[in-house]
């Protein structure tokens, strides 16, 4: 034992004496150049090290903005990769990850160009995935409007377990939804099989773009509404299902196209209004259903108490809705010319259907019930028509993950991304134009924390883009005439939250490091 | 015993590698108020160019600086105003060291050297904190400034730092 143990020990430190004498392996050059713009399709892309590694990560995103998946193999000192062949044109994205013979990795990218530096559309998917992902939406929707509405509408209005069988079955729906929701969106981003969905990159991944607080909101609303079933005293459950309300609004408000077009000070409260309103409403559908099919004896008094409301919330349901709409399609004929414009049209066109139905109720079947108890049947039958008029709004809304709204596509007129870092050791003012996908200039203002002017001799640009794996590129910035450092023709060929790093060397012996992110469309 | 030993040898085998790709201080770890000797070893060029000069930026508080005289390497050192006074050898020294810098030699990538200089550590210097010595290694062909200290004197490098200054753990007075 003792002998094993001392040539293991023998064994291990000359391994790593050996290694004392190596270094990180560094990236001498590549083929095609980073930054490059090639006339033709490479078949290949070459990395060169100065030292012999061993490849752990290689990605590929390609112009149309789809990871794709490419060969690689370690030949010397340089890494070869195996482009497909039907590259569209416009700008890729490599990203590696290698492992140098000290055992640390080396991280990062590099871009390259067909014909001209583009920037991609997200990828239009169509795969098993994609069905998923659009299932898990809708489940999710269930869960908060249905559910979470459900909940809010027996503590406050049926004050009863009317409808609790539905609105349970919602949440339950909802809250699996939401967990697979997230481990899906991740996969999608990451372009990975569904089985790993077991392994953390995906979750993770997940998690730092938006739909990650989106979807945590939802699952704690959710676990709200359904601890409000489960409480005994009608105060608490009217507090809680009060708060999960809020919720469903905030999650709503935190992701999504809309809540990321601008004005931002108007689409996020107005998708918190629009998500709230919807959930009152759907979730009352349910528990009155319930409530005129046992002929409930204050089923008059609960529609008497929830029209009252409904009316207000349902204008605001419209208002919002619509404000929504003309910010994200813009034009008339987006409604018919963009995928995005047509799901907005066939929803709309739903929606018109059920406020019809709806206008029924509240000025034919609620009084006709409240004139007289047996006058339930029309009113029953006209709520069940509104709940499946409601599962196909929702199952419409969910294909909206999949396409950008026009607004997106109309190219805004020239206004630069201008991003303001500051703290105590320097400021950092960096306008980034046009500040869209494809190929942007960089212009840094380097002050000091009193902003004065901060001499630097080098400026460095370090752009990653985490969410989709793309490791770091640095790029050397330029000072020019007019005292800005510059950076031109930077390739961001992905919309998303890039982070950006600036090194700004002030003396040869000091470095001020500022980071920030930035959102690219 | 032989475990014991066996796990003593992992242990500094391990930390020699964790050394190895950076440029360090050989002694990572010294009491204030004493004389140190400040070993730098030089594992690699720059990006495989050789190395042609070496930098250091001496940290206030760090005093009596004496460099090795290296063969086939012209040594310099800068002077300038230190922050406050300091007591040294019976008198008070307020201007010294700031830049010890070794040049006019070649070290090939493939070659690994040790650049040397004595000093003195003020009893002043705080124990328990770490105290930076920021690099710059020039070379035919480039630069590497090994000058990254952790913002908000948080000990240790966040991973992330892929040229990190030489650090020295200052411990209690013994």
């Amino acid at each position: 034992m003792e002998r094993v143990l001392a040539s293991l020990a023998a064994l291990l430190s000359a391994l790593f004496i050996a290694n004392a004498a190596w270094a990180h392996a560094t990236l001498l050059s590549s083929e095609p150049a980073d930054g490059s713009v090639l006339a033709q399709a490479p078949k290949m892309v070459q990395l060169h090290f100065n030292e012999g590694v061993t490849p752990a990560v290689i990605g590929l995103i390609d112009a149309g903005g789809k990871a794709r998946d490419v060969a690689s193999r370690a030949v010397g000192q340089s890494i070869l990769i195996v482009l497909p062949e039907d590259l569209p044109q416009g700008t890729q994205i490599v990203s590696y990850r290698v492992v140098s013979q000290d055992g640390h990795p080396v991280a990062g990218s590099l871009v390259f160009s067909i014909g001209a530096v583009t920037g991609a559309a997200p990828p239009a998917k169509t795969s098993p995935l994609a069905l998923l992902i659009w299932l898990a939406r809708i489940g999710v929707y269930l869960g908060l409007f249905v559910g979470v509405g459900g909940a809010f509408f027996a503590a406050w209005i049926g004050q009863g377990p009317s409808g609790s069988t539905v609105s349970r079955g919602a949440l339950a729906i909802g809250l699996v939804s939401a967990v697979a929701s997230l481990g899906l969106q991740g996969l999608d981003l990451l372009n990975l099989p569904l089985r790993a969905i077991v392994t953390s990159a995906p979750w993770t991944s997940a998690l730092a773009t938006s739909l990650g607080p989106s979807l945590l909101i939802a699952i704690v609303v959710m676990a709200i509404a359904w601890f409000a079933w489960q409480s005994p005293s009608i105060l608490i459950s009217r507090v809680l299902t009060t708060l999960a309300m809020a919720g469903v609004g905030l999650s709503l408000a935190a992701s999504g196209h809309a809540a990321t077009a601008s004005p931002q000070w108007l689409t996020r409260p107005s998708l918190l209004l629009h998500g709230i309103a919807a959930a009152y409403w759907i979730g009352a559908l349910a528990p009155l259903a319930a409530m005129a099919r046992q002929r409930r004896d204050d089923l008059p008094r609960v529609l008497k108490q929830f029209s009252a409301l409904a009316l207000p919330l349902v204008g605001l349901l419209v208002l919002s809705g619509l404000v929504l709409s003309i910010i994200q399609v813009g034009s008339w004929r987006a409604l018919i010319e963009t995928q995005y414009g047509i799901i907005l049209s066939i929803k709309l066109t739903l929606v018109i259907l059920l406020l019809g139905l709806a206008a029924l109720n509240r000025f034919l079947f609620t009084p006709a019930v409240v004139a007289r108890d047996e006058n339930n049947r029309p009113l029953l039958r006209s709520i069940l028509i509104e709940c499946v008029l409601v599962v196909c709004i929702l199952a419409v809304v969910a294909t909206w993950r999949f396409t950008p709204p026009p607004r997106a596509s109309v190219a805004p007129a020239a206004t630069p991304l201008s991003v303001h870092i500051h703290t105590d050791a320097a400021m950092f003012q960096v306008l980034v134009s046009p500040g869209r996908v494809g190929a942007n200039d960089f212009v840094l203002q380097l002050m000091t924390g009193d902003a004065a002017l901060l001499p630097a001799k080098e400026a460095t640009l370090i752009l990653s883009l985490p969410e989709r794996g793309i490791e770091p590129m640095e790029r050397r910035a330029t000072l020019g005439p007019d005292g800005y450092w510059h950076v031109r023709g930077v390739a961001l060929p992905l919309p998303g939250r890039w982070r950006m790093q600036i090194d700004a060397l002030v003396t040869d012996f000091q470095k001020i490091t500022l980071q920030d992110d930035l959102q690219v469309r | 015993m032989l475990k014991g030993g066996f796990a003593f040898v992992a242990l500094s085998a391990l930390a020699a590698s964790s050394a190895s790709a950076h440029v360090t201080l050989e002694r990572r770890q010294a009491p204030v108020g004493s004389y140190y000797k400040a070993v730098f070893a030089v594992p690699h060029g720059c990006a495989g160019s050789p190395t042609t000069k070496i930098r250091v930026q001496i940290p206030e508080g760090v005093i009596g600086i004496k460099p090795m005289p290296k063969p086939g390497w012209t040594v310099e050192m800068v002077k300038g105003k230190y922050a406050t006074e300091y007591e040294f050898h019976g008198g008070k020294i307020s201007e010294g060291v700031k830049e010890v810098m070794w040049s006019g030699g070649k070290l090939a990538d493939d070659n690994f050297d040790e650049f040397v200089f004595s000093s003195f550590l003020t009893p002043g210097l705080k124990p328990d904190t770490t105290l930076y010595f920021p690099v710059v290694q020039e070379c035919e062909q480039g630069v590497s400034r090994w000058i990254d200290v952790p913002a908000g004197g948080q000990s240790g490098h966040g991973h992330d730092s892929k040229t990190p200054a030489p650090g020295l753990k200052l411990i209690g007075k013994p």
